[in-house]
């Protein structure tokens, strides 16, 4: 290109040609924002906890799940919002919960486990998920809802059911593999949930077996961010629901998933300008911006951009009860173009979610202590922390999300000079270990002793797969709520939404 | 002028001087290429036929699957050239936001696959992105096709060295333009004519036209995606600038109702583009910067019309909808007041169930075919809201002697029609309080037909 050159309001960011700080500031609600103006609290939980710290908000996953009932609530749908238990292993935050108008999605024993111990009554839990023996016998011993995720856990369900002689139980059948009119989409295929057209042998199997099951509803769950494929999986389900009533059955449940989504960023533009500035690093225009030249998945074939942005969408206007409502709003063009939701109430069906990142939106924290600050041989700033990269599982998850600088004194580090482009680094003995493959800018140089706070990274991130490897410490977890204008906290397993340590609220 | 084939109608657009008046460049003579007088309607029809024109033969022997990665103009054309040689076509892509091109494809008897969206849990190992799968099938075995690949195919280019190029020189007198601006899509038009228009006359300035990065224009990529191009070459273009929606419809409009063009927002986009990168340069030929001899000199620029409006109607009626306004409509819905809707007659289900008993009212369920045949109240009749809002419009749809009775989801629409027929003067008109999930949740009988 002889000269770049921008008119026009709409872009006026013009490719950089030399290094420039390239931000990638949280999103941050009111509740997570305050927090991290405490920082002399965090300071002393790190200091007497250790590092690295987790931190959740039981009061905003209750706030959240509230917005989604808002989001049924506009369009008079009936049922329930489930918490995906896996995105945060959590006590605070399930047992705040229990406490509000939701329910739980639990996937393994532990977590069936967890979510009884936590408050939920069984008519408030739903087991999804891959199912071993145990976790199957737990779920009907106690009547929760089963999704059912395949023929022959069905059979397994009905037999356990009828050999132990237990009440009827309730299922959902997970569907996967829809078609739909028009264009075929091609959907990612999934492992989990029966393949659509199987459907009439599952229908013969829920009659065969009707004194021990009892059919309430179909769902699906799809890994995508495409509203498109959810809106056609969604009307299959509606003709699914049509077929059981078609042989006398009544179900009235239609389980969507979850898969909502999160907005983790700021401002679209820094968002924009950054995956801008990482093609042009990768074609080789500008300065590399990731550890190594590390493309994210993308790469230079002879100047020809190859591959695909293996990143979460970390900007997302549209997420979690938008998306929903947004959703609800598409068309059902094999039932006259009627919007979903009026598809839904119309059939007098009631709707699940199965919200889990979008659940624990601003619920959390991880806090790290800055060990070490170097210069390695090539001349860029290392920062050594006191935590591993799976502490924070950002990476692994391909969020990209600048941390927040908590001085000694407990200031948030705000940018008054030039700030300074730094690479992350974990405390394990691994190369590997970085926290950030990318550059991340920051006000200024930190020190050792200071905090860097990840937000919001309650979801998946926090403890999704931490591991006590190397014999490093797993983060302990804390919980945090407003009252009276300060801030209180707790060990996550001593809050009960109730009582406050000392006694009754 | 007659041929033996549609094909043969490809090419040779006209070249039309925009009207001064319009524009208000006063040195600057415009002209539009006109690419969507092709026959199948873009300048995508070009490449299609000159890409898919080598193998035909070759495809129809085998019987040959044509197959393209394409959101619009390029699978339109290449959709006619399989059909008409007997072949069936596949266009693959994620890419395919305008509604009427895709009903247009299933119409001219394509086959589309669109690929999956992004995955909401991130595998960061996963190396197969959509494309490298698409081409794996295209080389798996027992498979034959016709893959005209217009993103890499150097034939895509050479359409517009051998065509377009030429064509603009030559309705210019054998002379290069002194601007030539182009949308970038595949960058097969802007670069075989910018290598053709440069080896007239080195000094011509090339600029090319990409949308903003959160924007959408149909056939245009962003800034980003131009970089996943083969074709793409970033020495092609003096300038790279960005257009956004609104203006590239602006730009349709002003073709459309003050040119005569019929212009797609691509070509809006192109004539947008075109005027606001040219201004700068008219002021400074007027204001007398610059040699002697470039002073009174006229300049010239051409830009590409690259299709035609009517299959983005429902594109441009989403960003703009002021443009279709319709007129006041009579007997509407939303013109009942919350006080209207609040008064209407509503009764709830015990009652209704009495009333229905006594004086047998006729029960309108508002509700979809499909929701009505699978369960509903005995003796109803299903009038679907949208057909019920057509019906009022022109009066009441039913005697002033006979009562009805109103019923929705949850009473809501049916609240709303109630009181709009009380206002059309109609005596007993009631909706069914809480709509049918209230009768249900009663335990009031539902019945399937």
């Amino acid at each position: 290109m002889r000269h770049v050159r921008f008119q026009g309001g709409h872009l006026a960011a013009a490719v950089p040609s030399s290094p420039e700080p390239l931000s990638l500031e949280p999103r941050l609600e009111e509740r997570l924002a305050s927090l991290l103006r405490s920082g002399r609290l965090l300071h002393t939980l790190v200091d007497a906890l250790g590092s690295p710290l987790n931190v959740v908000l039981p009061d905003q996953i209750a706030e959240n799940a509230e917005r989604f009932r808002a989001a049924y609530g506009t369009r008079h749908l009936g049922g329930q919002v489930f918490f995906a238990h896996k995105a945060n292993r959590s006590s605070a935050l399930v047992r705040r919960l229990a406490a509000a108008d939701a329910a739980v999605d639990v996937a393994s024993l532990g977590e069936l486990q967890h979510a009884l111990g936590a408050g939920f009554t069984p008519d408030r839990i739903m087991a999804t998920g891959p199912k071993n023996p145990e976790f199957l016998w737990l779920a009907a011993r106690t009547g929760v809802t089963v999704n059912v995720d395949s023929y022959g856990e069905l059979e397994a369900l009905a037999t356990l059911v009828r050999e132990r002689e237990l009440a009827r139980i309730r299922v959902l059948l997970r569907l996967s593999a829809f078609d739909g009119p028009g264009v075929r989409v091609l959907s990612r295929p999934s492992r989990f949930g029966s393949p659509a057209g199987e459907l009439e042998q599952l229908l013969k199997a829920v009659e065969r077996h009707a004194d021990a099951v009892e059919l309430i509803g179909v769902g699906y769950h799809l890994d995508t961010t495409s509203l498109d494929e959810k809106a056609r999986a969604l009307e299959g389900c509606v003709r699914a629901m049509d077929a059981c009533r078609g042989r006398g059955l009544r179900p009235r449940v239609v389980d969507i998933g979850g898969g909502f989504g999160v907005n983790y960023l700021a401002h679209g533009a820094q968002w924009e300008r950054y995956t801008s500035a990482l093609t042009a690093a990768v074609l080789g225009r500008r300065p590399a911006i990731t550890w190594r030249g590390h493309g994210y998945g993308l790469r230079n074939d002879a100047g020809t951009l190859r591959g695909s942005l293996a990143l979460y969408p970390a900007h997302r206007p549209v997420a979690g009860d938008r998306y929903l409502d947004e959703l609800l709003s598409l068309p059902a063009p094999s039932f006259g173009g009627r919007p979903l939701a009026t598809l839904l109430l119309e059939n007098l069906y009631d709707l699940y979610t199965e919200p889990g990142r979008a659940l624990v939106d601003q619920c959390g924290l991880v806090l790290a202590r800055v060990l070490e600050v170097r210069r390695t041989d090539g001349g860029e700033h290392l920062v050594r922390l006191g935590m591993k990269a799976d502490d924070a599982g950002l990476e692994e998850h391909g969020v990209l999300m600048d941390p927040v600088l908590l001085a000694r004194d407990g200031v948030r580090a705000t940018c008054g000079g030039e700030p300074v482009g730094v690479y992350l680094a974990g405390s394990l003995c691994l190369e590997a270990d970085l926290i950030t493959r990318r550059m991340v800018f920051l006000p200024r140089l930190p020190r050792p002793g200071e905090l860097l706070g990840f937000a919001n990274t309650a979801g998946y991130c926090m403890d999704f797969q931490t591991s006590g490897a190397q014999h490093q410490p797993v983060a302990r977890k804390v919980a945090a709520w407003q009252e009276e204008g300060s801030w209180h906290w707790c060990l996550d397993e001593q809050y009960w939404p109730i009582t406050r340590p000392g006694g009754e609220r | 002028m007659r041929y033996d084939s549609i094909t043969e109608a490809i090419g040779n657009t006209p070249l039309v001087r925009i009207d001064p008046a319009v524009h208000g460049l006063r040195h600057i003579d415009l002209y539009a290429k006109l690419e969507l007088l092709n026959p199948f309607g873009s300048v995508k029809d070009r490449a299609a036929w000159h890409m898919a024109r080598a193998g035909l033969a070759d495809a129809v022997a085998h019987g040959s699957q044509v197959v393209e990665l394409s959101s619009g103009n390029t699978a339109k054309a290449l959709a006619v050239i399989a059909g008409m040689h007997g072949l069936s076509f596949k266009s693959v892509t994620n890419r395919m936001r305008i509604p009427e091109i895709k009903d247009l494809l299933l119409l001219l008897g394509a086959e589309i696959e669109e690929l999956p969206g992004q995955s909401e849990c991130l595998d960061p190992t996963n190396t197969d992105d959509p494309l490298t799968l698409f081409h794996r099938e295209l080389s798996g075995l027992g498979h034959s096709y016709l893959h005209t690949d217009q993103y890499f195919n150097a034939r895509n280019t050479e359409a517009h060295t051998t065509g377009t190029g030429p064509e603009i020189v030559k309705d210019l007198d054998g002379r290069a333009p002194d601007w030539f601006i182009a949308c970038v899509g595949t960058a097969g038009s802007s670069t075989g004519v910018a290598r053709v228009l440069r080896e007239h006359d080195p000094r011509v300035r090339v600029v090319g036209l990409v949308a903003g990065k959160a924007d959408f224009i149909p056939g245009i990529r962003t800034l980003d995606e131009v970089h996943e191009v083969g074709l793409f070459d970033p020495d092609t273009y003096d300038t790279m600038e960005s257009v956004s929606s609104d203006e590239a419809i602006e730009g349709m409009l002003t073709l459309a109702r003050r040119c005569g063009i019929l212009a797609g927002p691509t070509g809006g986009a192109a004539y947008y583009g075109t005027v606001r990168h040219l201004q700068a340069w008219d002021d400074e030929l007027t204001s007398g910067q610059g040699s002697a001899a470039a002073r009174g000199a006229r300049r010239s620029a051409v830009f590409i019309v690259c299709d035609r409006i009517e299959s983005y109607l429902g594109y441009t009626r989403q960003r703009r909808p002021d443009l279709f306004h319709q007129p006041p409509r009579r007997n509407a819905v939303a013109d009942l007041t919350a006080a209207e809707i609040a008064s209407a007659g509503a009764i709830d289900t015990q009652d209704a169930q009495k009333w229905m008993v006594q004086e047998r009212p006729l029960v309108v369920d508002l509700r979809s075919p499909f929701a009505y045949a699978a369960l509903h109240i005995e003796g109803a009749i299903n009038i679907v809201d949208e057909l019920f809002e057509e019906l009022v419009r022109g009066g009441l749809p039913f005697g002033k002697q006979q009562p009805v009775l109103l019923v929705c989801p949850v009473g809501e629409q049916s609240a709303r029609y109630a009181a709009l027929l009380t206002r059309m003067g109609h005596p007993d008109v009631r909706s069914l309080s809480g709509g049918v999930i209230a009768w249900r949740d009663a335990g009031a009988p539902l019945v399937r037909e």
